[in-house]
């Protein structure tokens, strides 16, 4: 099929499902410059000379980051109609390798939230329904992208992962989700939530058409001070380059980590089902399996939750309506001298679960909690890191040279990749979260964040692959679809995704 | 002896005594016996000038009085915050322009209007004055440092937080030492050594221009423009001391050329911290910087001149002396002061304190600052304010230390330079003729370069340019003087032709106008003195008789009067006057 069709196809799902999924803040319009543009990449096709292997191929970009020709909106009502004077560095490097930017995906205000219900566009709706034919969640915040690939609006999605945003909602939609290791990916233009754990993730019905994506992405941007630079990707690829490391997988089988802490009492008899068959699957190929203890996990999510909220109150804090976005009618101060400049406009831009973040940011650095708070959760961040650290074989290519013998002493195990659900339970009824008394609280949705935030704390490659294990004389349907996450040490984000690859799609039946 | 630069100061002072400026310029230049007849519904100007002048000198006594009175009973302490711009081309975290003069809004970067999705880029030549700041101030440079959020919303302030170094700053414990001729309080004797705590590098805040009753313009031209803030420990216990400490701390900035300007023009600003307590008494409840046993301080923010940092601590202090004596408490407040003002007035409450919530900046890496960037600035670090008073008062320059003093601070030390260009030019024309001590010779350049140049400035309103007098121009000017090729008054004479804009070479003048001195003989100067004896017979009389030697200079006088302009030479006529005048004695 050539890749005008292609787009055509995806471009008439994206507005035949706009209605029924609403993955999308901003469509890519039917007719525009795009379409002369894959024609051009389709002549270049036939001529053995693409540009790229994503040359005019569609890519959607969850609207928190920055497009100069579309509105960037973040899904919030403070910069509703806000369009961004400049092209984020992926958005640019996917233009350039001849990619068309095919219309902004809904998400989560500002990235906060785990099931793209907080949009000021809507919830984002699951294409796949429970077996009693209930709408389902999409996950998030990341839920308009996930969604988008799982139905055929567009070849491959950029979301951002900031705490799992990527792979739950790839897990929930049943799509493949790849967060890379933190800092390889430009994040200029990607709009702050929580900048240390801020990761652009890539989304796609296969790990392949991701590592397509990566290829092109993975690039050292000086526009981004937190940018992995040429000078240490150099270091890290030569470690990998060393034998013991390039012969995994090729001629010696992997050693598999599995995380006991993992393996809690609300996971879901389904999630739990397909864990254990692809760590079978796994072994049945000659690998090893290996328990590993991860005993700071059990901390990692309250520290996420005390972390990200506080930088989000940070960076949240420019958002005044005075330069840039919407302004509240009318005065916005009680008019006295010491009245509050920007409350009207705060308080009617931002939702409720961006409010209720800032509001425990702004808590968790007041001067009387910060040391209770915001230092312990820093500590746990650092020893979640130490855990990992601890188990993996390969050294932590960025940790200080001296003086980390907490790693080197406690070495208990070495585990190439660790495998575990990337979510303790399938997708919830969109109508348990939403309506006027959602059935669940806000930490019900943060429960789900569990699997995922560890990775985050710790920069480290991740990957959600779909996999489905039905039960015995059943019918697969929905549930028995589950995210398996793979981890793996920072950098080996290739050898995070080609086990990826080994899971990716895997139906297990009951025998 | 009123210098006289200092001299049309005080008369443009004396226009802020609320009268027409004319009247007082046309009574001062004419005779006073004219004040005498002025009408007499007026209190006659004189009178007026010399009872301001008496009860303004009553008032400060008094004040000295009480301010010593309190001084016994109650002690003092200051610490001081000085935030200064550096001197550099570009922002701190973008590549946008920094300054001063361009139109409103030109000079911004994405970063610096906090718009969505941009990110901070460090600019490392801001480290460059930072660390030449740091290391005249005497400061251990910190190997690593990092940058702090400090947030709190204000319309200036696009990114809703200030990024600042709060947890490590770039640099820690340094001093300064003021002196005696700092202007220190007497009672701190010769030297005081107030300790830095810290200096770090932080944003500036966009400009605001208030329109009444509803509108503010906002300039982001100065946002993120880089800035020292240099933190003194709570050691200062007089109010002279601490203006002392905030004008030497300018002149320590401005010698090694870290800042853009003074705070005379907004490049810099002064916050104060004060407390008091009883002496003799427990120690206070309070401790800051590590110094326990202090009341409780409340700050007074953006004092723009040494003058108000000094009355506006004075009238702290003497609100909280008021307030404990009352039987009150000092709150920790934040507090303003108004220029001219006898009172600071309340800003914040403590209730109202702002919690600034500071957190590590999760974008900006550690900066890193190596040994041999700081090695290779120790090294080329021009002189110090002190140590240059200490080389132009020394053996070398012979220059008083009141004359000095003036020379390093004045034009942001572009006085001084031109004095050394001069000198130095001075010791070339010389030569080895040895004419005259090299300390003798930058003495008398001393003087022409302050007092004669700085006198013609002062008259003609003109700011410093060093090219109105070229440096070669003066220095030739008083080659020839110390030569004898010239008298003094010609010398002034010539000094006032070139400050007009005569661009012809000194020699040129010299020749063209017939100035240089063609010295008289001897006979000459005795037909001169002996017509001046004639005139005045009796007085000779009165020198020789009584040895009345001071009429002496009254004769020499009339002699450089009746000799041909420019020619008499003071010293040979007085000489020629002795013996003609005592004769037989020699």
């Amino acid at each position: 099929m050539s890749l005008l069709r292609e787009a055509e196809r995806l471009i008439t799902n994206q507005h035949a499902q706009a209605q029924a999924l609403n993955a999308f803040i901003t469509p890519l319009p039917r007719a525009g410059q795009w379409v002369d543009r894959v024609k051009e990449a389709d002549r270049r096709r036939e001529q053995g000379k693409p540009k790229s292997k994503l040359d005019g191929r569609l890519v959607s970009i969850k609207d928190n980051i920055c497009t100069r020709d579309l509105p960037t909106t973040c899904a919030s009502g403070i910069l509703d109609k806000f369009t961004s004077p400049f092209n984020a560095t992926v958005v640019d490097q996917l233009e350039d390798a001849g990619a068309i930017i095919a219309g902004k995906t809904n998400l989560d205000e500002f990235g906060m939230g785990s099931n793209s219900v907080h949009s000021r566009f809507g919830p984002v709706k699951n294409s796949r329904r429970d077996s009693s034919g209930q709408d389902l969640v999409a996950g998030g915040s990341s839920g308009g992208s996930a969604v988008a690939v799982a139905a055929d609006q567009c070849y491959v999605a950029l979301g951002t992962d900031t705490g799992g945003s990527v792979r739950l909602p790839a897990a929930y939609a049943g799509t493949v989700g790849f967060k890379p290791s933190y800092g390889l990916i430009s994040r200029w233009g990607v709009i702050a939530y929580a900048n240390s754990l801020d990761t652009v993730g890539i989304l796609g019905r296969t790990t392949s058409s991701v590592r397509d994506v990566f290829s092109i992405l993975n690039r050292h941007d000086e526009r981004d001070p937190t940018s992995v630079s040429a000078f240490s990707r150099t270091r890290i690829l030569e470690q990998l380059q060393e034998s013991r490391f390039a012969s995994r997988l090729t001629s010696t089988p992997l050693r598999i980590g599995v995380p006991v802490e993992y393996n809690i009492s609300e996971l879901t008899p389904s999630v739990r089902r397909a864990w254990l068959m692809s760590l079978a699957h796994l072994q049945a190929q000659g690998h090893t399996i290996q328990p590993v203890s991860l005993p700071a996990t059990k901390h990692a999510l309250s520290a996420y939750y005390v972390l990200a909220p506080a930088e989000a109150s940070s960076n949240l804090a420019k958002y005044d309506g005075v330069r840039y976005g919407i302004r509240a009618d009318g005065p916005d101060n009680t008019g006295k001298p010491d009245g509050y400049l920007y409350s009207n406009t705060r308080g009617s831009g931002f939702g409720s679960e961006v409010q209720r973040r800032i509001l425990l940011g702004t808590f968790s650095l007041s001067a009387d909690a910060m040391d209770n708070y915001f230092i312990q959760a820093q500590r746990v961040r650092r020893l979640v890191q130490l855990d990992f650290n601890a188990v993996f074989r390969a050294t932590h290519p960025l940790a200080a040279a001296a003086g980390d013998s907490d790693a080197a002493t406690s070495s208990s195990s070495d585990v190439d990749v660790l495998i575990c659900p990337t979510a303790p339970s399938s997708p919830p009824r969109l109508s348990d979260v939403t309506g006027p008394s959602p059935g669940s609280s806000p930490l019900d949705a943060y429960v789900n964040d569990v699997f995922t935030v560890p990775a985050s704390l710790a920069g480290l490659p991740a990957i959600s692959v779909p996999v489905t294990a039905s039960e015995s004389g059943q019918d697969s349907d929905a549930s028995d679809l589950t995210g398996i996450q793979v981890v793996g040490q920072y950098g080996d984000d290739e050898l995070v995704m080609q086990v990826g690859e080994l899971l990716e799609g895997l139906h297990f039946g009951s025998s | 002896m009123l210098r006289p630069w200092l001299n049309s100061g005080i008369v443009r002072s004396l226009s802020l005594v609320q009268r027409p400026l004319y009247p007082v310029l046309i009574q001062r230049s004419f005779s006073s016996a004219r004040t005498l007849h002025a009408t007499p519904d007026r209190v006659p100007l004189r009178k007026q000038l010399k009872q301001e002048a008496k009860s303004l000198k009553a008032r400060k006594k008094q004040r000295k009085e009480s301010e010593e009175a309190s001084r016994q009973t109650w002690e003092l302490t200051v610490g001081v915050e000085i935030h200064a711009q550096l001197d550099v081309a570009a922002k701190l975290f973008s590549k946008a322009a920094t300054s001063t003069s361009d139109a409103p809004n030109s000079n911004v970067a994405l970063f610096d209007l906090a718009f969505p999705g941009s990110q901070p880029e460090f600019q490392a030549a801001t480290l460059l004055p930072a660390l030449r700041a740091a290391i005249a101030l005497n400061c251990e440079i910190q190997p690593v440092s990092r940058f702090d959020r400090k947030h709190y919303f204000y319309q200036d302030q696009p990114a809703g937080y200030q990024i600042t170094q709060y947890y490590e700053p770039f640099a820690r414990n340094g001093y300064v030492d003021l002196y005696d001729y700092d202007g220190i309080a007497p009672e701190d004797g010769d030297r005081v050594r107030i300790d830095i705590k810290q200096v770090q590098l932080e944003q500036d805040t966009a400009k605001s221009q208030e329109y009444p009753p509803s509108t503010q313009l906002l300039d982001f031209n100065r946002v993120s423009h880089p800035l020292i803030e240099i933190i003194t420990m709570p050691q200062i216990h007089t109010p002279a001391t601490a203006a002392a400490c905030v004008r030497k701390l300018q002149s320590i900035l401005q010698s090694c050329s870290a800042v853009t300007t003074g705070m005379e023009l907004g490049g810099l600003r002064a916050d104060v911290n004060v407390s008091i307590r009883r002496r003799g008494e427990a120690p206070g409840q309070c401790s800051y910087d590590g110094i326990s046993g202090l009341g409780q301080r409340t700050e007074i923010k953006n004092l723009s001149s040494f003058k108000a940092v000094e009355d506006a601590i004075i009238a702290e202090k003497n609100r909280q002396i008021r307030l404990l004596e009352s039987g009150g408490v000092v709150e920790g407040e934040t507090r303003g002061w108004t220029i001219g003002s006898t009172e600071t007035r309340l800003l914040r409450g403590k209730e109202g304190a702002v919690d600034y919530r500071y957190m590590p900046d999760p974008d900006i890496p550690p900066l890193v600052i190596g040994e041999d960037v700081i090695a290779h600035l120790q090294e080329n670090l021009p002189t110090s304010p002190d140590a240059l008073l200490a080389q132009l008062t020394g053996p070398e320059y012979g220059i008083p230390i009141e004359d000095a003093k003036p020379l390093i601070e004045l034009d942001d030390g572009a006085r001084l330079e031109y004095y050394q260009d001069v000198v130095d030019i001075l010791h070339t024309l010389q030569g080895d003729s040895g004419q005259s001590q090299p300390a003798a010779l930058a003495r008398i350049a001393g003087n022409w370069v302050l007092h004669e140049l700085g006198g013609l400035l002062t008259k003609a309103d003109r700011s410093w340019d060093a090219e109105i007098v070229p440096a070669r121009s003066l220095a030739e000017l008083v080659h020839h003087l110390q030569i004898k090729k010239i008298t003094g008054p010609t010398a002034k004479q010539v000094l006032a032709v070139i400050f007009e804009g005569d661009r012809r070479p000194v020699a040129q003048i010299l020749e063209d106008e017939n100035l240089l001195l063609r010295p008289l003989s001897r006979d000459e100067y005795a037909v001169l003195a002996s017509a001046a004896i004639a005139l005045n017979p009796g007085m000779a009389m009165s020198i020789r008789s009584k040895n009345q030697l001071g009429k002496l200079g009254w004769f020499v006088g009339q002699v450089m009067r009746m000799g041909e302009k420019g020619r008499v030479e003071a010293p040979k006529a007085e000489e020629v006057l002795r013996e003609l005048i005592f004769g037989a004695k020699r």
